[in-house]
């Protein structure tokens, strides 16, 4: 089949190459004009959704009332409350009997109410008997408190009615088609681009993997919005972030576009399985070990198979099948992991099981000498220890380990050491230890703000430019003001996930999209700046946008974990919709 | 929760990194972006290491290089090719401060919005202040002489002659060994610093001027050596006993004797003062290539101080400096910054840049400048050989023989402006090992600036 579809492609291809060729004028003017609307073309697709990202607020939803005993009823907020005389906590009970973080009171996706203790001086009762664990609380209940009398109230029907009308008038619809087609259009233009700069040696099958792309692009929006689905701006964005992908492989290694073409298709359909996995937290918690296991098996696996590639063994051969990059997997166990629910936040068991599984972790990319990864799942480590434990003074220390971590690599790994010493100081030996920088950089700024036109640059034929120095791939051929759009396009899912995460329900959610823009962010801060000698140059890649099908699986499997932090009505696939009254144990 | 929704206040600080940082990339490629793209490393101006695209014109319009993609097209007259190589720079890069060079930027037409993108990939046309007609002159005057000739206008910063010896054809390079120190890449009036002799005594002669209350009454008797210490070495001594000589036949006569006395009266603290504020240790930036620094360094006091005084002990001057110096004097204390782009064109002839003609600092205060203009004219009218050596010429000089030590002929320098009628232009002439100053370089001098006035 797609012999054939590549075979329709062809003479399509061979009119237009023949047109350039028999007026070569034409593909000057076309690239001098073209090079102006691709950047209107993508100013136009992200400033619409990052606009509606921004503008649009995560409703804060009221999921049941807690009357206090001076008569006051307390909102639940969340999904997961946290119950105690102390300022932060959630529900702030002004009690001197009461401990600071006296217990914690959850719900599950199915509406039933749990009360559990935190170990508090006074000790907790509901119904008057004794709390040893996780307890069931019905509506109407009374939970003690260190002799303090709450009663659980239900929320009415009105104020359910209420949450659904907040959430839908807080949720701006975001159609996305208007952005869909000036996508469209750049894949269009962008194919026609890259012939009129390749002529006739312009492999067919890329134009074939474009066509591919785009028809993906719209079933996946159409299938979405027949779900139900409102809110597409994560979605547009990424399909962005793709269509460079293609540009970028396009040009570095067209006979890869297939590979990656299955990779988006793989990776689209992990998002959704994760999405849909998400939407239960039970199934989420419940996986994990089965996770943790899996996950250390590949990090075996590749440390007993891996071979070196750019500098770090962690590639695998699956004969047939290609290369792949097990580590890369990894980072989705990794979130899975260190994500944890509020009751489980006050388990130290739980903690122990995340902190050994970093430490596997790291020591295995030691190992395979990736240390960009490493760098990676390190920090990422550090972010979710901090969202677990919220203490200051833990961050330093694990701050001060890490130096002493990094001056022990450099001891052990003199090249690493070069790295650190070229950082910024590419252009005093730009021929030897900052070769790929100054190429990145004489490359990248000779395409100005608009750049040379796709498929008109040398850069591609320096080694890994497709995957760790891809911005100036995107900047040579496309132009600086893409390049940094799409760098804005990642801090943009991250400062949504951070807004999303104010309404959050349960803390796992939270964790793990806090956990999973963290690595997109400092992924992308390290190939990027690592490429453009602001930081030592580790070889990591641009999430969504870098040459490498693993990689691409890994970002959209990451990216479920933001869309699972999303609450708005009908916003999300990942969350369950809550707008049945009927459902749950409360009415 | 609500702990923790603070708490992911970390993710955004990750995400300003990420920003801070691509922030600091997009001003650096503003700041640097020419630089970057100029790399011979880049294939979209540079074939083969070579740059392909952009012509180097003076200021007359005749085309000194053609870059193309089947090679360079230097000018065909070979003794304009030879005049002007360190000026225009070669196709191979080995002239760092050449203008094919150091401006190709200018020359590929980068520009931070468009890169290097050009529809026709035809370049620019750079056209330089330099005269080539004049370069020749120059060129031919210095003979099989090393050193460099440099004149620019103070007025507007224009360098209409710049050349430097050892040089070569660029259509036809020469092998050159490694370890070759002749400096046959390099353009001298930018790129070196050299042992300034007496040329250093303007210098000594403002702050003189400034600080030494009835210098007018100033009077010397030079037996021909001054004694410090004694040790043989520890003296300063003239050529022959000048007799008893003022300030102003004190410069004139070059006196060396009678400046070690001035330098002990000045002191010190002043001498570096005033060696800092001429600009002759300061890096200049001549259309963003930067000079070579000089330095100077003054003893408390004692007969290096004396030494250190008469631009001799650890002595160096980068002769643009002195010649931006002597367009200083001329000009009353501040000169026009001198530049070597005169403009930058479309292939279509349309303008690609913005005249712009900045000052320099004040090298030297308006009166003390007059008074030293004065002194200069002095110089030439007494020690010179006046109108008959400098025919024509409105002539304000100050040679220097800069001793090199052991049995080495001295370097000749002679430098200076004049103030013709239309013609405000200053010069250095530097002749290695050239012997008496104003004997060797001052000829040389006179004619290039004859051919410059008869412009």
């Amino acid at each position: 089949m797609y012999e054939s579809f590549s075979a329709a492609a062809q003479p399509l291809m061979e009119k237009l190459s023949g047109l350039f060729e028999s007026y070569p004028i034409l593909a000057t003017y076309y690239t001098t004009v073209a090079r102006w609307i691709f950047v209107a073309l993508a100013l136009f697709i992200l400033i619409r959704s990052i606009l509606s990202l921004l503008r649009s607020k995560n409703p804060s939803e009221i999921w049941a009332y807690l009357a206090l005993p001076d008569g006051n009823n307390r909102p639940l907020r969340h999904w997961e409350n946290v119950l105690g005389r102390a300022k932060s906590a959630d529900v702030h009970i002004d009690i001197m009997t009461v401990s600071r973080n006296h217990g914690t009171l959850c719900r599950d996706a199915s509406g039933n109410w749990r009360y559990n203790d935190l170990g508090s001086t006074g000790g907790s009762e509901v119904n008057g008997k004794p709390v040893t664990g996780s307890t069931r609380v019905k509506p109407g209940d009374t939970i003690t408190m260190g002799g303090a009398d709450c009663v659980l109230v239900p929320a009415s029907v009105r104020e359910k009615e209420e949450n659904l009308r907040v959430r839908k008038t807080f949720t701006t619809r975001f159609a996305p088609w208007s952005c869909l087609v000036a996508l469209t259009i750049f894949q269009i233009m962008a194919c026609i681009q890259f012939i009129a700069a390749k002529g006739a040696d312009f492999p067919a099958p890329v134009l074939f993997g474009f066509m591919i792309f785009t028809v993906i692009m719209w079933t996946t929006c159409i299938v979405l919005r027949a779900m139900g689905s409102t809110a597409f701006e994560m979605e547009t964005i990424v399909f962005f972030l793709c269509t460079l992908n293609l540009c970028v492989v396009a040009t570095a290694s067209p006979e890869r576009i297939m590979t990656q073409l299955i990779a988006i298709v793989a990776g689209i359909i992990l998002f959704f399985g994760l999405c849909w996995y998400l939407r239960d937290l039970d199934r989420g918690l419940k996986i994990r070990r089965l996770l943790v296991i899996l996950g250390a098996l590949l990090l075996l696996v590749n440390l007993a198979f891996g071979h070196n590639e750019f500098g770090a063994a962690n590639w695998i051969s699956i004969p047939g099948l290609g290369t792949f990059q097990p580590s890369e997997l990894v980072k989705i166990a990794f979130i899975f992991i260190g994500s944890a629910t509020l009751d489980e936040l006050y388990q130290k068991k739980n903690l122990t099981l995340f902190i050994a599984f970093s430490i596997f972790c790291l020591g295995c990319l030691a190992v395979m000498g990736d240390f960009g990864t490493a760098a990676i799942f390190f920090v990422t480590f550090v972010i979710i220890s901090f969202l677990r434990s919220g203490e200051f003074s833990k961050l330093v220390l694990i701050g001060a380990v890490s130096v002493v971590g990094i001056l022990l690599m450099i001891r052990f790994q003199p090249y690493i050491a070069t790295r650190f010493t070229t950082c910024f100081h590419a252009w005093d030996d730009p021929d030897n230890l900052g070769y790929q920088q100054t190429r990145a950089m004489s490359a990248g700024s000779s395409g100005g703000l608009f750049g040379m036109g796709g498929g008109n640059g040398w850069f591609h034929e320096v080694g890994a430019s497709d995957k760790d120095l891809v911005f100036s791939i995107l900047s040579e051929e496309w132009g600086l003001v893409i390049a940094v759009l799409a760098v804005l396009s990642i801090v943009t899912l991250g400062v949504f996930a951070v807004r999303s995460i104010m309404a959050g329900r349960s803390s796992f959610y939270t964790i793990a999209a806090c956990a999973a823009t963290s690595l997109f962010i400092f992924q992308t801060t390290l190939n990027v700046l690592g490429s453009l000698n602001i930081l030592p140059f580790t070889g990591v890649t641009f999430p969504f946008v870098s040459n490498g099908g693993t990689s691409m699986m890994a970002s959209w499997g990451l990216l479920a974990f933001l869309k699972a932090a999303d609450t708005r009505q009908d916003a999300s696939i990942a969350v369950r919709k809550e707008n049945t009254l009927e459902e749950g144990g409360m009415s | 929760m609500k702990k923790l929704e603070r708490r992911a206040i970390l993710c955004l600080c990750l995400a300003a990194v990420l920003i801070i940082g691509l922030g600091l990339f997009v001003y650096l490629q503003f700041r640097d972006g020419g630089d970057w793209a100029a790399y011979p490393a880049n294939k979209h101006i540079y074939k083969d290491g070579h740059l392909a695209t952009g012509s180097i014109y003076d200021v007359n319009g005749t085309l000194l290089l053609e870059n193309t993609k089947d090679g360079p097209k230097y000018n065909s007259d070979y003794s304009k090719r030879v005049a002007t190589l360190h000026a225009v720079g070669d196709n191979e890069g080995n002239i760092a401060t050449g203008a094919n060079t150091a401006f190709g930027d200018k020359l590929v037409g980068y520009n931070f919005i468009n890169g290097v993108y050009s529809t026709n990939e035809k370049g620019r046309s750079l056209y330089l202040t330099i005269d080539s007609d004049i370069c020749e002159v120059a060129s031919e005057a210095m003979g099989d002489h090393d050193g460099t000739i440099g004149v620019y206008n103070y007025e507007t910063g224009e360098i209409i002659c710049m050349v430097s010896k050892p040089d070569y054809d660029p259509q036809d390079p020469p092998q050159v060994e490694e370890g070759d120190d002749s400096g046959i890449y390099m353009n001298k009036l930018i790129s070196a610093t050299i042992v300034p002799g007496s040329t250093f005594k303007l210098v000594t002669s403002a702050a003189a001027i400034d600080t030494i209350e009835d210098i007018d009454s100033f009077s010397y008797t030079c037996t021909g050596v001054k004694q410090y210490a004694t040790a043989d070495v520890d003296k300063v001594s003239c050529p022959y006993a000048h007799g008893t000589v003022d300030f102003e036949g004190a410069l004139a006569k070059s006196c060396n004797c009678a400046f070690a006395e001035l330098s002990e009266m000045i002191g010190q603290a002043t001498m570096e003062e005033y060696a800092k504020k001429s600009g002759l240790t300061s890096q200049y930036k001549i259309n963003g290539i930067k000079t070579a620094k000089g330095s100077a360094e003054f003893p408390e006091s004692g007969v290096n101080l004396a030494w250190a005084s008469i631009g001799q002990y650890h002595d160096l001057v980068n002769p643009a400096a002195m010649m931006i110096y002597a367009g200083a004097i001329a000009n009353g204390g501040k000169a026009a910054q001198p530049r070597l782009i005169d403009s930058v064109k479309f292939s279509n002839g349309w303008p690609a840049s913005i005249p712009w003609e900045p000052k320099t600092d004040e090298l030297i205060g308006r009166s003390t400048a007059n008074t030293l203009s004065r002194l200069m004219k002095n110089n030439v009218e007494v020690s010179y050989g006046g109108e008959s050596n400098f025919p024509g010429l409105d002539l304000y000089a100050k040679s220097g023989t800069a001793q090199l030590g052991g049995d080495q002929e001295p370097h000749s320098w002679f430098t200076g402006f004049i103030k013709n009628e239309g013609s405000p232009y200053a010069f250095v002439v530097v002749v290695e090992h050239g012997g008496w100053g104003s004997e060797t370089a001052g000829s040389i001098a006179n004619e290039v600036l004859q051919a410059v006035v008869n412009r």
